[in-house]
């Protein structure tokens, strides 16, 4: 079983791993990188807690081949999380209790990420369609929605 | 046992050279959101695994009349395209966001009933597929011949689909999921359709179902019932009939087999009672 060296991108840093065939990115963020936002969740594509921007694109790294992203950009919940305090996307989950029990939470902040990056402004349809693919086993979307909204006008007036 | 090797090829030669040289003990994926899921869980134990991500298969042009889509082109650079709006409707009820970023067309049209939702519309604009081996070279057949059982295609153990082609629609189309839920939701029925009318008559009309059957289905009866005749309630009406008698749905953990042969017909209606409306 030869192993491989994978070069990419993450959180702006050029990182390296040395992988067995077919590893996924979310076990190399996990257990060979120990960067534990993003979640293992359902690990059927089904629950969006493991999801990723590549590229600025939302993916789930459960279904990633880390070897398919080689010299590609990988952002993590880690990667818009500032040395001191929050993210805004962050501080509005906080301010409109959009976080229960917190399992969904890093996979909903990158996708409400790569949406405001999209549309700066959008609808509430809008953001129920982008987290359509993101559970939250508390049912808890309405702060999640309200959340979003808030995060879009803290990031325009910034 | 863990998979012993993955490979990825950076061209369709290397693929095909590949599926040769590794034959049946190679298990092939383009955007992982089939296979991935059921290696992940132990119920797939590949030996062997080939993606096809890099090997050059993802674009989408237009070839005169014809939409030429690439295997691996991802669902949401389907939705992109603008020539053919029934498959931008198709893509927007496909999974969520991730999914159509990761999912494939060609991959879709192996994701067995109740999935499947691109497939079937496909099958509605009378769609064909290429499918590639380095020993025959190309081959085209009809999407619908492509389909002959529940998980099973007409694909050759050394082939690989390389693109689907899609004739521009000539007449009108319609396209609708139903399901327990708005998004990213397995279909209790989906319903495509493509309708061209002379006068006021249908000439050539095409319905697929899916969900309802082993794989993407066309209702072939109530395709011919429609022919010759006004697109107008009483005949929607006997067309929706046709297709409901003539599915072959199973139940499962979305819905009984009955429910979804009323529905069958239900949908079938609304569609096509849609297309009128649009006049």
């Amino acid at each position: 079983m030869p192993s491989r060296i994978v070069a990419f991108n993450l959180n702006g840093r050029d990182v390296e791993v040395m992988v067995k065939p077919l590893t996924t990115l979310q076990t190399v963020l996990r257990e060979h990188l120990h960067l534990t936002a993003t979640k293992s969740g359902c690990r059927q594509g089904g629950c969006g807690t493991c999801t990723v921007l590549v590229n600025g694109e939302p993916m789930l790294s459960c279904l990633l081949p880390v070897e398919d992203i080689a010299g590609q950009k990988v952002v993590t919940l880690e990667g818009i999380t500032p040395i001191e305090g929050l993210h805004p996307i962050q501080q509005a989950f906080f301010d409109n209790y959009a976080i229960q029990c917190g399992y969904c939470s890093p996979g909903v902040i990158m996708v409400i990420k790569a949406l405001l990056d999209r549309n700066p402004n959008p609808t509430r349809q809008e953001i129920m369609d982008a987290i359509a693919g993101n559970v939250c086993r508390c049912t808890g979307y309405e702060p999640i929605l309200r959340a979003a909204e808030d995060a879009a006008r803290r990031l325009q007036s910034a | 046992m863990a998979v012993q090797d993955y490979f990825l090829p950076k061209s369709l030669d290397q693929a095909l050279d590949l599926l040769v040289e590794h034959g049946p003990s190679l298990l092939v994926m383009a955007g992982g959101t089939i296979a991935m899921p059921l290696i992940n869980d132990g119920v797939s134990m590949p030996e062997k695994v080939m993606g096809l991500r890099h090997a050059g298969l993802n674009t989408i042009r237009r070839d005169n009349g014809t939409l030429v889509i690439g295997a691996t082109a991802t669902l949401t650079q389907l939705g992109q395209q603008d020539y053919i709006p029934m498959l931008q409707e198709a893509v927007r009820h496909i999974g969520g966001w991730q999914i159509r970023n990761m999912g494939t067309v060609g991959g879709n049209l192996f994701a067995p009933p109740p999935a499947g939702d691109l497939a079937v519309a496909l099958l509605a604009l009378d769609a064909t597929v290429t499918l590639a081996s380095k020993k025959r070279g190309l081959r085209t057949i009809l999407l619908q011949e492509f389909f002959t059982g529940f998980m099973t295609t007409a694909l050759a153990p050394d082939e690989l689909v390389t693109e689907v082609r899609v004739p521009l629609p000539r007449g009108k189309t319609g396209y609708v999921k139903y399901a327990r839920k708005h998004a990213n939701t397995p279909a209790i029925v989906t319903v495509a359709t493509h309708i061209v009318t002379e006068g006021n008559k249908v000439v050539d009309a095409r319905l697929a179902l899916n969900a309802v059957g082993p794989h993407p289905i066309r209702a072939q009866r109530a395709e011919k019932l429609l022919v010759g005749l006004p697109l107008n309630a009483e005949n929607i009406s006997l067309a929706a009939k046709e297709a409901a008698a003539e599915c072959d749905p199973s139940t499962d953990a979305i819905a009984t087999d009955w429910y979804r042969r009323r529905m069958t017909e239900v949908f079938v209606r609304r569609v096509l009672e849609h297309l009128v409306e649009q006049e």
